[in-house]
């Protein structure tokens, strides 16, 4: 029996990396983050949509900071000095995406992942790839590739 | 076929390289005819022979197939039995064209049908063969080897041919596994030295005796790689030369030649020969399994795939694979360059130099030693700029790769248009950044057809105009500042303006009115605009539906520039400026608000700072839009915070209502900049000098403006920034996805501190701004000057409206200003209008009160104005918006004729009213000229002088005598240089002063000049010239020519004032 759970959880076991946006906590799955920073040298793109916060010197690599807070139709991210960029990898390029603060890294198996409700808070549903309920949080499992749409 | 991916992509690599020159070899051996430079002959023969070597050995039948036939053609010329006429060239060139596409998409190239090229080529052979050999060509023959194997399928001409040429042939049995892959060689390499010795005739592996495991004896596994072989070297130096056993080296005897059941019939050679070599292998591979698992024998392992995908796929199918396989080994072949080895050696070398100044400064650094620190940081920058400088070398190359092809398309298209026409290139060695040098391939393409198909004339029409009946097209690279300059120009019929216009019009991309005041340059770039094509059908030639406009972005995008200059029926050049690389770009950093902005240098034309205390006076605002006058040119202005809605993030310390106040008089720069240098956020550490120059005199420096003028195409204006900081080479990198829409930029850079700082897009920013209209008008301004034969009447006006539906014109050079008051300021003295204005009464009036039209509508604002007229400014209060523009004058002088109105005519599509601003001045205050009244009465009294004035517009004729006249003088009127040349001639006594305007049908103002000066009877008569624009060069020319006194037209008090003193009259 026990040696059954091992393979099963290697197998469906993911994590996910939390954070709040806008007073929702959501989570990214931790195998799409590049990394996280906080890095205040931003230069800012006069002209670019409004969830455009900017974008930054990554190494050599502009990194386009996406505010995420005004992508999901939410308020705009206010700074603090626990923002954070959440550097993801989407579609073969590097985009930063700036949240109110980071929380904690969640493991949960696959099949503890519902399928998402037509909107969790004031986002809305098609963001979301499904919802995981911890104890005390229900955590929003964002779609990067949609959320990241133009 | 063979997978080994390493082999057969040096095989492709190989084999496209020897493809790479045939192309103008073969049209120089076209070109030579029946002299046959024996050299190019068999440098040609000798790849296509590489190649089919190579594919035998591969596996690759179709290639082989029309290798093979090439290269017989091919040996045919070089035996001088065929001569190279362009016909056999033509069926040549494009069965290399098809071997190439066959090379690039080898994963499919055993599908490929190519019966029709061996048709044509086999057409060739059997029409020069002699009788004797005919049949030969066709038949094949067998090679029978005594222990009773069979080499199947060699055509008999070539062994006679090889026979004849006194050479020995072998089949030689290479084992890949033993002779080759043990001995750390590579089949390639083999058949490479080979072809030193010799000829290969065919190549391939004998999958039929690829041993078994149950094989017994020394080498138990081994594949054969027979090769047939003919060279000069006799039988005993075949071991040696081989380097096998001679077991395995078979000297072919005509006995063992054995006649081939098939012959080819022809037609279906390819896929028989296909089938054939296919089948077999199939069946080893079936029956015998074992072999393939344990023998490194890639051949057979591909066979069932290969086949069974013959079998099953459709065509279409097949070439949608074969797109796919094309991407990836697209990928591949484009991944490799070849780089110069002493290129390399010097990177390697650099890369040394670099650590040892890494560690120096490390050591510098630990020890905190001042002076080793800079010594290493002065060599690491020296190090840096080196590498870079080679690196970029490595990225370089000749831009002949992409001009040599051309000789080809002008030679095909020439044929195919039954014309005639010689290319020069010049410059082939001029080199290129890799990736621009792919970029302007389909322009320039697109460019050259345009000139073979609608440049060049064909031969009968070139003859009738008494042209060379052969055109030239001239390809033309070289280096010019920084920059690589292509010129393409044809001698053929040229550009005619009005054609095109024409054409725009039709089109719908323009309107007549545009088009009138456009000048002969602009109307030629108007080919330019999207959805313009000048061929009345769309050929299979130049025509695909894009037009030149593609050709225009393509080229821009990669931060060239394109002109045009042509003369009807004399030719026509087209000149790109294109940047040596697209990597790293020179730039002039800028800087508004808290971040900075780098304008590539090519844009760049100067820096301009103008003064606070000069920024009234040198910044005119015209309707809405700022421009400068920059030495004598109008320049419009954009200010890049108010373009990219720049906010202010600080706090102003200063009341926001008085810095509305400053932005309407365009000194809004003071309060911003201000800022600017207070906010310390806004300082990075790079500009910290430049913060403290601003403390020492921020008043003085922050109220400065300063200008980037900038050009991008057919746009050049102004850029408003807040700071001018260093020129540096930036490194451009790409944006992301989500800032594709922002068309602002071109990219971003990282700056010295780590910041990233936007590249601005020059064009972008133009079309962003809708600044076509202004610029089109400073680039009339600019042409106009240089079109000085043409008899175009043009001026600037100032357009303004009267009430929202009236639509009126001014002369601009009797504007002073145009201002913005409050009404409420406005005061109503002795039944006149008038405002207080820098420390005097300005009177105002509106035009409702000399001329019938309606009165100004109440508003909180007013618009005025300012003209000055004998020295006293007047407001004219009009209704925005004021523009400028210059126009040609053709003006209806009857229909809307009224006081103080002068006349009408369109422009823009509006029926506008020309205000006579003398007339209108004279109705409201008749007193201002009652000095002209007095000095026209005592001219009246001591005898009329008379005036010759020659001009040729109705309008300005009739304008200018006017004036005259009401001042006394008697006018003899002429209508272009050379009437008044004959007047004068015939009243030369008369006459006591020359007035004459420049531009003029039949003979100019310079001309007439020129006459009268020269003139024995006339040479004392002083000579006015009315210029609608005065340039330098234009004072110049008519200096040299003897012109007095230059005056702008309907400026009439200078005008008088200058002709009275010329008669020496008092005022």
């Amino acid at each position: 029996m026990a040696h059954e759970t091992t393979t099963d959880t290697t197998a469906e076991t993911l994590e996910f990396s939390t954070f709040y946006v806008g007073g929702a906590l959501c989570g990214i799955n931790i195998l799409h983050i590049q990394e996280i920073n906080k890095n205040v040298d931003i230069t800012q793109v006069p002209q670019a949509a409004d969830y455009v916060k900017g974008i930054l010197n990554l190494r050599g690599r502009i990194v386009t900071i996406i505010d995420l807070g005004a992508k999901l139709g939410l308020e705009p991210v206010t700074e603090t000095k626990d923002n954070r960029n959440i550097i993801v990898n989407s579609e073969d390029e590097h985009i930063g995406l700036l949240v109110d603060a980071i929380s904690d890294v969640v493991s949960a198996s696959r099949d503890a992942i519902e399928p998402s409700p037509s909107n969790i808070g004031a986002i809305r549903g098609k963001f979301f790839t499904g919802v995981l309920k911890t104890e005390k949080h229900l955590i929003g499992i964002l779609d990067i590739d949609e959320v990241l749409k133009e | 076929m063979f997978e080994d991916d390493e082999t057969l992509q040096m095989y492709i690599e190989e084999s496209l390289e020897h493809l790479g020159d045939i192309e103008s070899d073969l049209l120089t051996i076209e070109e030579a005819g029946k002299d046959i430079d024996l050299d190019l002959v068999n440098n040609v023969f000798r790849a296509a022979h590489s190649i089919k070597g190579g594919a035998g050995f591969m596996g690759l039948t179709t290639i082989k197939e029309l290798a093979h036939h090439l290269e017989n053609v091919l040996g045919l010329i070089r035996n001088q039995e065929l001569i190279p006429d362009s016909n056999r060239i033509s069926v040549l060139l494009k069965g290399f064209d098809q071997l190439e596409s066959l090379l690039n998409h080898i994963q499919t190239s055993n599908e490929t049908d190519i019966s029709h090229h061996i048709q044509a080529l086999e057409k060739i052979t059997h029409s020069s063969v002699p009788e004797e050999k005919q049949d030969m060509v066709d038949q094949m023959v067998d090679i029978v080897l005594t222990d009773g194997r069979i080499f199947q399928q060699i055509s008999m001409y070539e062994i006679d041919r090889s026979k004849s040429e006194g050479k020995n042939l072998f089949l030689v049995e290479y084992d890949l596994i033993n002779d080759i892959h043990r001995k750390g060689k590579n089949p390639i390499e083999i058949l490479r030295n080979l072809q030193k010795t010799g000829t290969i005739i065919d190549a391939r592996i004998d999958c039929d005796y690829v041993g078994t495991l149950e094989d017994q004896g020394p080498s138990p596994v081994r594949i054969p790689l027979q090769v047939l072989f003919a060279s000069i070297i006799e039988y005993d130096m075949a071991e040696t030369l081989f380097d096998i056993s001679d077991r395995y080296i078979h000297a072919v005897s005509d006995e063992m030649l054995v006649a081939s059941d098939t012959a080819l019939p022809g037609v279906q050679p390819s896929a028989m020969q296909a089938r054939e070599s296919v089948a077999p292998h199939r069946e080893q591979a079936t029956g015998a399994p074992e072999s393939v698992s344990v023998g490194k024998s890639p051949a057979p392992e591909d066979i069932p795939a290969a086949a069974a995908s013959a079998d099953t796929e459709q065509p279409s199918k097949a070439e949608g694979r074969s797109s796919e396989n094309e991407l990836q080994l697209g990928q591949k072949t484009q991944s490799s360059l070849r780089v110069n080895v002493g290129l390399l050696d010097t990177l390697m070398n650099l890369a040394g130099e670099l650590v040892l100044g890494r560690n120096q400064l490390l050591q510098g650094v630990n020890s905190a030693n001042t002076k080793a620190t800079e010594l290493s940081s002065q060599r690491i920058d020296m190090i840096t700029s080196e590498l870079q400088e080679a690196i970029m070398r490595t990225r370089m190359q000749p831009i002949a790769n992409i001009l040599n092809k051309f000789s080809r398309v002008v030679r095909d298209m020439s044929h195919q248009l039954g014309k005639s026409i010689d290319l020069q290139i010049i410059g082939k060695e001029v080199e290129l950044d890799k990736t621009i040098l792919e970029a302007i391939n389909d322009p320039l393409t697109h460019l050259v057809r345009n000139s073979v198909d609608h440049g060049i004339e064909t031969p009968m029409e070139r003859e009738q105009m008494g042209k060379d009946a052969t055109g030239t097209i001239t390809l033309k690279a070289f280096h010019d500042a920084g920059q690589v300059n292509l010129i393409i120009s044809d001698d053929g019929r040229g550009l005619v303006p009005e054609k095109i216009a024409k054409a725009a019009i039709a089109k719908g991309l323009v309107t007549d009115q545009q088009v009138a005041e456009m000048s002969e340059k602009a109307k030629m770039e108007l080919i330019f605009l999207p959805g313009f094509s000048t061929a009345k059908e769309v050929t299979d030639v130049s025509g695909r539906g894009v037009g030149m406009d593609v050709v225009v972005t393509n080229i821009q995008s990669l931060g060239g520039i394109i002109e045009l200059d042509s003369t009807p029926g004399q030719g026509t050049d087209i000149q790109i400026k294109l940047p040596l690389t697209l990597a790293i770009i020179p730039s002039q950093i800028t800087s508004v608000g808290k971040e900075r902005y780098a304008l590539p240098q090519v844009n760049l034309k100067e820096l301009l700072r103008i003064p606070a205390a000069q920024v009234k006076d040198k910044i005119e605002k015209v309707g809405d839009a700022a421009v400068v006058r920059l030495r004598g040119e109008l320049l419009p202005l954009l200010n890049l915070s108010q373009m990219l809605g720049i906010e202010k993030t600080f706090v102003d310390p200063e009341t926001s209502e008085e810095q509305k106040d400053r932005r309407k008089n365009l000194a809004d720069r003071r309060s911003k900049k201000h800022l600017t240098a207070e906010d310390p956020a806004g300082s990075a550490p790079v500009e910290e000098h430049e913060e403290r120059s601003g403390k020492d005199r921020r008043y003085r420096a922050s109220s400065a403006m300063n200008i980037a003028v900038v050009s991008a195409g057919a746009f050049k204006y102004g850029l408003v920034v807040d700071q001018l900081h260093d020129s540096e080479e930036i490194v451009v990198k790409p944006v992301g996805r989500h800032l594709k829409k922002c068309t602002a930029y071109a990219g971003a850079t990282i700056m010295g501190d780590g910041k990233v700082a936007l590249i601005l897009d020059i064009s972008n920013l133009a079309q962003m701004a809708e600044l076509a209209t202004v610029s089109e008008v400073g680039q009339m301004a600019l042409t106009t000057e240089d079109d000085t034969g043409k008899n175009k009447d043009r001026a600037a006006l100032l357009t303004f409206k009267n009430t929202d539906t009236g639509h009126f014109a001014a002369p601009l050079n009797l504007v002073e200003r145009i201002e913005r008051i409050k009404t409420a300021d406005i005061e109503q003295i002795g039944g006149r209008k008038v405002v207080q204005y820098r420390g005097g009464a300005l009177p105002l009036y509106e035009l409702s009160q000399v001329a019938d039209v309606d009165s100004l509508p109440e508003k909180e604002l007013q618009e005025v104005i300012v003209f000055k007229v004998k020295n006293r400014e007047l407001g004219l209060m009009v209704t925005p918006p004021v523009d400028t523009m210059e126009v040609v004058l053709n003006v209806d002088e009857t229909t809307l004729k009224q006081p103080a109105i002068s006349g009408s005519m369109i422009i823009n599509g509006h029926t506008t009213l020309l205000v006579d601003i003398f007339e209108m001045v004279k109705m409201l205050n008749p007193d201002w000229f009652a000095r002209e009244a007095l000095a026209a009465a005592e001219m009246a009294k001591n005898g009329e002088k008379i005036l010759l004035f020659a001009e040729d517009s109705a309008f300005f004729r009739n304008q200018v005598k006017k004036y005259l006249e009401e001042d006394g003088f008697k006018i003899i009127e002429a209508e272009d240089g050379l009437l008044a040349w004959e007047l004068l001639k015939e009243r030369g006594d008369d006459i006591d002063l020359v007035v004459t305007d420049l531009e003029m049908p039949n003979m100019d103002g310079f001309e007439l000049t020129r006459r009268i000066k020269n003139d024995p009877r006339f040479s004392h008569l002083k000579v006015i010239a009315l210029t609608s624009l005065a340039s330098d060069a234009h004072i110049e020319k008519g200096k040299s020519v003897g012109i007095d006194d230059y005056e702008i037209k309907l400026d009439r008090e200078k005008l008088m004032t200058v002709i009275r003193q010329h008669l020496n009259l008092s005022r």
